[in-house]
């Protein structure tokens, strides 16, 4: 069982981590300057997939989820950062290349910049659609509503 | 010189100016001079979004030197349907509904996933005949979404009889998913606290009947057809090789990741519903080629008819559903649940701010990483091996674009 005080000494090397134990497992905060360093040094340490990316739009910034995977040992990890508004996300694909895909669409979904991409288009949607995962889009309309 | 081909130089119709060579967009490379001093240049092939072969609305940009793919591009969205903004305005108990619009092909494990996430927050004890009926479902629907994917596969491949074999047995699997969750691919029958019915009475038998001949007949009867096809097999073997470190790099889950010798598999490394008590193996592969995940998956229906049969007899008596209020508050939290679905781990990333909706919603496809790591694989391929490679990997549109 991965215990927060493992991933803390993973994580020793990197400013500003903190590791807890939440109900999604062990969840660790880094500043998102350092989200690349701590990426690598967890890869380094066996998490070796990344299985899934998302943001969430907390109501002050969005907070951006790594969900990595270690397969030898069955463990699950996630790395959570927060970007401001219209920020910039830096894209973690030279340590994880399956982030290629979710890194787009969250950029495009919440509004971020995207950088160090190799290929920064946007994903699901054409130019011009609003970042539809934040909370300030409506689903629809005043206008779509009263038509 | 006095081959015809040549008149229309000699005739001047095409002047000095029409040989300069066009523009190419930026990114694309030209190739070298080719033989006799004769210019050749990189061709940009679209296919899709509306090709039959892309299994949907995928749309694959090919850059080829000559048929040899140099570059590959996935372009999606076609099926966006906003599906995890959608969910966020509805209540805990509709999520089942969008996931059957994710992969259409495998509904039953999608509301799973949904339900076991709310399960989390509720923190639900489902009542065992429920996990029975929800492995049981899934195991059904999982030879239904391979049969759809086995008789693609061999379309895409240039083999036709297959095809209308396997969706002989699939119909008669929906027919059998139709009697018992009253629909026959938009199931919503797998909700928060258990599944909203019990079998039918005289289904038993039905499952049974189907099973054996399955097993038994069918399921041979599919290998011989197309995986015993000499022809086939030369075209699926060693192509669209995945390494075992590119697999776990791109993310692949399912039996893309088991065809490449890597064994894992959510029934067993984090089990959920009846999986536990069920007796059954996890095939893996070596060679992480087109061939070893056709073998992978037929191997799956085998398993998954076992899976069946042992659901039919165990299944223990008792209610279907827990008791779960109508309206659905969880506590606010934040949780991740998985299942083992046709294409892999198909998970469901919960939060809830305590109301009677979502507050986010997020849909983790397995395809969507399949995808991606196409675009790493198919460079060095003919472009007849590309539909072929897409097929091997079972990518589904629907889960991908949501």
């Amino acid at each position: 069982m991965l215990r927060a005080a493992d991933v803390e000494r993973l994580l020793a090397g990197v400013d500003s981590a903190e590791v807890a134990e939440e109900r999604l497992g062990v969840v660790a905060r880094v500043g998102r300057a350092a989200v690349a360093d701590a990426l690598a040094a967890l890869r380094d340490a066996g998490f070796e997939s990344l299985v899934d990316l998302l943001g969430i739009d907390t109501g002050e910034h969005v907070e951006v989820t790594y969900h990595l995977r270690s397969y030898a040992s069955g463990q699950d990890l996630f790395v959570k950062t927060a970007l401001p508004y219209d920020g910039e996300l830096e894209s973690v694909w030279q340590v994880y290349p399956s982030a290629l895909m979710p890194e787009r669409e969250t950029a495009e979904l919440f509004g971020l910049r995207l950088s160090e991409h190799p290929n920064p288009k946007r994903l699901l949607t054409t130019d011009g659609v609003p970042p539809l995962l934040r909370k300030d889009v409506p689903v629809r309309t005043p206008e779509e509503f009263t038509r | 010189m006095s081959d015809p081909r040549y008149e229309i130089y000699e005739a001047g119709l095409i002047g000095e100016g029409m040989h300069t060579p066009p523009v190419l967009p930026a990114g694309l490379r030209r190739a070298p001079g080719g033989v006799d001093g004769l210019r050749t240049e990189h061709l940009v092939v679209n296919m899709g979004p509306q090709h039959p072969s892309t299994h949907g609305v995928l749309r694959m940009i090919v850059e080829l030197d000559g048929e040899e793919v140099v570059t590959a591009e996935a372009s999606i969205g076609y099926l966006h349907r906003g599906i995890e903004k959608v969910a966020e305005h509805r209540r805990y108990d509709a999520l089942g509904t969008l996931m059957d619009r994710g992969d259409y092909v495998a509904g039953i494990m999608g509301e799973l996933a949904a339900a076991l996430a709310t399960e989390q927050l509720l923190e639900v004890e489902v009542p065992p005949k429920a996990n029975w009926l929800r492995s049981l479902t899934s195991e059904l629907n999982r030879i239904a979404s391979h049969l759809v994917w086995f008789g693609t596969f061999g379309l895409d491949t240039g083999a036709m009889g297959q095809f209308l074999y396997a969706m002989r047995d699939r119909e008669a699997l929906l027919d059998i998913l139709e009697a018992i969750s009253g629909q026959r691919m938009m199931f919503n029958y797998v909700r928060p606290g258990g599944v909203v019915r019990d079998l039918p009475p005289g289904i038993d038998a039905k499952i049974r009947e189907f099973v054996d001949t399955f097993e038994n007949v069918y399921l041979p009867e599919h290998d011989a057809l197309l995986g015993g096809n000499e022809i086939f097999q030369s075209r699926v073997k060693g192509i669209g090789v995945i390494t075992r470190e590119q697999a776990l790099a791109f993310g692949l889950t399912g039996p893309n990741l088991r065809a490449s010798g890597v064994k894992y598999d959510v029934r067993v490394d984090r089990p959920y519903a009846a999986y536990p008590e069920l007796d059954f193996e996890v095939p893996v592969g070596e060679a992480g080629d087109a061939w070893d995940r056709y073998l992978v998956r037929m191997e799956e229906m085998r398993q998954a008819a076992r899976m069946i049969r042992q659901c039919i007899d165990g299944m223990p008596e008792g209610p279907h559903m827990a008791k779960v209020p109508k309206l659905i508050k969880p506590p606010a939290g934040e949780v991740y649940a998985a299942v083992e679905s046709a294409r892999g781990e198909t998970g469901v990333h919960l939060v809830s701010d305590g109301s009677e909706h979502p507050y986010r919603f997020r849909y983790r496809g397995p395809s969507l990483f399949a995808l991606q790591a196409l675009e790493e694989i198919l460079p060095g391929h003919l472009l007849a091996d590309v539909v072929m490679i897409i097929g091997s990997t079972d990518v589904m549109m629907g889960e991908i674009d949501r």
